[in-house]
């Protein structure tokens, strides 16, 4: 049985290690999830916004039981700093998603960062949101072989159908 | 040599027996510059003056450099000159080159150059200047900090009037045309 762990090895940690200690790390995360529930799109180093995305999809999922659960309102009392933006969770959000079982964010990459730092960025957004949209869903082309064949089998019904 | 010291403290007096005593020696080498012995004799002269001073006498005083110098911690150096055959192979080996990337596309909106895994710099800066305006015709509706609303946002251009879907929301008026990339549900 092993008593203590030998340092530098990590096997199976799945939190990452952020700001100054265990508390200032759920504090950068605070924040992150209250600036993506105020503007419900935010660009961030990319490890930041992916550690932030579990938190914030559980705090959704702890709004949609309703405003009157106590430890939903418990909840949404920490994760958001900035009080008005409570009333934004339960009254928009929630609503929002509820017909959806999950994955209620999208987290994208972004070219690195310009600075000095040249770090990896990404963008974290709310699904829904009413901003321009960041990916257009494209089409496959009309020249590909599957969508070739099936508008011979489309024409060839219509003439079959038609006289 | 006969030195006249006027030494009021007996503390003084004994300091500087001290010191006489270590210039005697010869292990004070700073005052008279590099000599290996200071005060030894400085002309050759037979007689049983200079016989060697006995074993252990000469024993300590001759082996004082070599002891210092084993005392010393000797670092590593390079023996030999690394030749320039040697020194291509440790330079170009795989590792040490930097990796071609094979992952660069062109952007079917733009034509620019982008990774197939993360979004088009040219297009993402687009949407980037078109959500900071929207953000600022927010900003002017709301009026100041923390006043966001409890009910959903659209966007609305130029000409465009709301539609029976944006019943109970918030509107905001962007004063230009509608982009063709924004399409409206």
């Amino acid at each position: 049985m092993r008593l203590s762990v030998a340092a530098a090895i990590s096997h199976g940690r799945v939190y990452r290690r952020f700001g100054l200690s265990p508390r200032s790390r759920l504090d950068l995360l605070r924040n992150l999830v209250t600036a993506l529930v105020r503007h419900e799109r935010i660009e961030t180093p990319w490890a930041r916004a992916d550690e932030m995305r579990g938190y914030a999809e559980r705090l959704i999922d702890y709004a949609k039981r309703g405003d009157k659960d106590e430890r939903a309102m418990r909840m949404a009392d920490f994760w958001l700093t900035e009080k008005d933006l409570i009333h934004k969770l339960f009254k928009v959000l929630a609503p929002r998603f509820q017909p959806h079982p999950g994955s209620y964010t999208r987290l994208l990459q972004i070219p690195n960062r310009d600075g000095l730092d040249r770090a990896k960025m990404a963008v974290i957004e709310l699904k829904g949101n009413p901003l321009p949209p960041l990916v257009r869903p494209r089409r496959d082309s009309d020249k590909t072989l599957l969508n070739q064949l099936l508008k011979g089998y489309r024409q060839d019904a219509q003439r079959a159908a038609a006289p | 040599v006969l030195v006249l010291v006027r030494s009021p403290l007996p503390r003084l007096r004994a300091l500087l027996q001290r010191c006489w005593g270590r210039l005697e020696r010869g292990l004070w080498p700073g005052v008279f510059g590099d000599h290996s012995l200071p005060l030894g004799p400085a002309v050759a002269v037979q007689g049983p003056a200079l016989v060697p001073q006995g074993i252990n006498g000469s024993g300590g005083s001759s082996a004082e450099a070599p002891r210092l110098l084993d005392s010393i911690v000797w670092m590593a150096a390079p023996k030999q000159r690394r030749t320039i055959e040697v020194n291509r192979c440790r330079r170009r080996h795989p590792t040490k080159l930097i990796e071609i990337k094979r992952n660069i596309d062109v952007c079917p909106e733009c034509g620019n150059l982008k990774q197939k895994h993360v979004l088009c710099g040219y297009c993402y800066a687009k949407v980037k200047e078109e959500t900071r305006l929207v953000r600022m015709e927010i900003h002017k509706k709301e009026g100041g900090p923390f006043n966001a609303p409890a009910v959903e946002t659209v966007v609305l251009y130029e000409g465009e009037k709301p539609t029976e879907k944006d019943e109970g929301k918030r509107i905001i008026e962007r004063a230009r045309k509608r982009p063709s990339w924004f399409v409206q549900n």
